[in-house]
């Protein structure tokens, strides 16, 4: 746990880590979580939800009724996010897709 | 010996009841390449293992708060994991350099998986190797269609091993091989009673050549005719193999399959694939079971000349063509809106 702030340093999860980044000439950590904050972005916009970074080491997730919630990775956001909305988020829906095609 | 980077691999060894787990178990550990091997056993059958380090393990699940059945740690197999490597630490017991895991026949192989991969102290110690699956062809279509465990532990294979195919009728050993290359692609296969006993097949993860029956199973199942016995029994799950030409975004990929898994983690039996990835001349390998995801896993190089990302999905109940259209449309996400340059 961090002594200043009280948050648990745990694992990076799957999803939280840099594959072909610094090592290859790719992404900074910093600017990979930023990356991914931006892609998961293009999802939960569709939902009125809108995701930030948190000190570097978890994320902030908002709602445009003013909830928020804090999660310590991109997949632990999809269960908050669906709390949220109190709706499934379904990267199968037919909508969603057609949206991302769009995009 | 324990691999490069200092982790001891944990092989786990499953298959229904009576399939042959414990006679392939007494066949492997007469190998050299299994000679300092620790033995951790679910149940004593009646076929006595002559080995330096079996401990029996008695099973006991406890499931996480909010969790899913197959994100719950095997109290049990921690305390065991643990335990030998305490022993080894003070010289206890002979130093061994791998671990076999043999399952019950009735065991869901996602707790077991969950807890290698997530327990803090075995990832920082264990590593997993190939999950091996031994499958009984005389009786494969008893056991698959009328318990759910079966068709998981098929599903988490990296090998699948037939046994009891001196005992068959004619043509049923083809009609399972076909039907589990069918059920899981990813899986290499392997015929324990036509074939001598292949150590290194079983356990490298990449390994050099597949045994000749295998390729009989895939060129048979390719051929477009269904198989025999089987497939009614296992209808409700199909596998699916995506080749994608261009290289990926590890970041879109990994939002597109963690919101996958979130909604439908049930249903996705297993994910393995060789991916090409933005940024990285090396292939990435991704592996997860269920809810349960390996940590990405960069390999030295490619294993052929082809390096197109190849993805091997096991689903029940998914339609798969929208799989593949999500995550083609995922793929696409780019990082236009970033705000830093």
């Amino acid at each position: 746990m961090c002594g200043l702030c009280g948050v648990f340093l745990g694992e990076a999860h799957w999803t939280d880590v840099t594959v072909g980044g610094t090592d290859s000439g790719g992404r900074t950590r910093r600017h990979e979580r930023l990356h991914r904050v931006a892609q998961a972005n293009r999802i939960l916009k569709q939902y009125g939800l809108k995701l930030g970074d948190w000190q570097g080491s978890a994320y902030l997730l908002g709602s445009q009724t003013g909830q928020t919630a804090i999660v310590p990775s991109v997949a632990a956001v999809w269960p908050a996010a669906e709390r949220l909305r109190k709706q499934s988020i379904d990267p199968l829906d037919a909508r969603l897709i057609q949206v991302l095609e769009q995009d | 010996m324990t691999s490069s980077n200092n982790l001891t691999p944990v092989n786990v060894l499953t298959g229904f009841l009576g399939s042959g787990k414990t006679t392939l178990l007494q066949r492997l550990l007469r190998s050299p390449r299994l000679a300092r091997t620790a033995v951790l056993i679910n149940e004593f059958g009646e076929i006595g293992l002559d080995h330096l380090l079996v401990q029996h393990v008695d099973e006991s699940v406890v499931l996480l708060q909010s969790g899913c059945i197959c994100c719950s740690i095997r109290d049990d197999l921690k305390t065991a994991l643990r335990g030998l490597l305490s022993r080894r630490e003070r010289g206890e017991i002979p130093a061994f350099d791998r671990i076999v895991i043999e399952t019950t026949g009735l065991a869901d192989p996602g707790p077991i998986l969950y807890t290698l991969l997530s327990e803090p102290v075995i990832r920082h110690h264990f590593q997993l190797g190939n999950v091996i699956t031994t499958v009984d062809v005389v009786n494969a279509g008893l056991h698959l269609s009328r318990n759910p465990e079966g068709v998981k532990q098929v599903a988490a294979a990296d090998r699948l091993v037939l046994t009891k195919s001196d005992l068959a009728e004619a043509g049923q050993t083809a009609a399972v091989g076909e039907e589990l290359a069918r059920l899981n692609p990813s899986a290499r296969i392997w015929d324990a009673a036509q074939e001598p006993l292949d150590a290194d097949f079983l356990l490298d993860v990449m390994p050099s050549a597949p045994p000749p029956s295998e390729a009989r199973y895939r060129s048979q199942n390719e051929g477009a005719g269904v198989p025999k016995g089987l497939r009614p029994h296992t209808e409700s799950v199909a596998s699916m193999s995506l080749i994608l030409d261009r290289p990926m975004d590890w970041t879109a990929f990994g939002i597109w399959l963690s919101l996958l898994l979130n909604r439908h983690g049930d249903d996705v039996l297993r994910v393995k694939g060789i991916l090409c990835v933005e940024g990285s001349d090396t292939p990435v390998l991704i592996n997860g079971v269920q809810h349960i995801v390996h940590a990405p896993q960069h390999l030295a190089r490619w294993p052929t000349d082809d390096h197109r990302s190849r993805i091997v999905f096991i689903t029940r109940g998914i339609d798969q063509g929208q799989l593949r259209r999500s995550l083609e449309a995922f793929c696409r996400l780019r990082a236009a809106e970033l705000a830093v340059a």
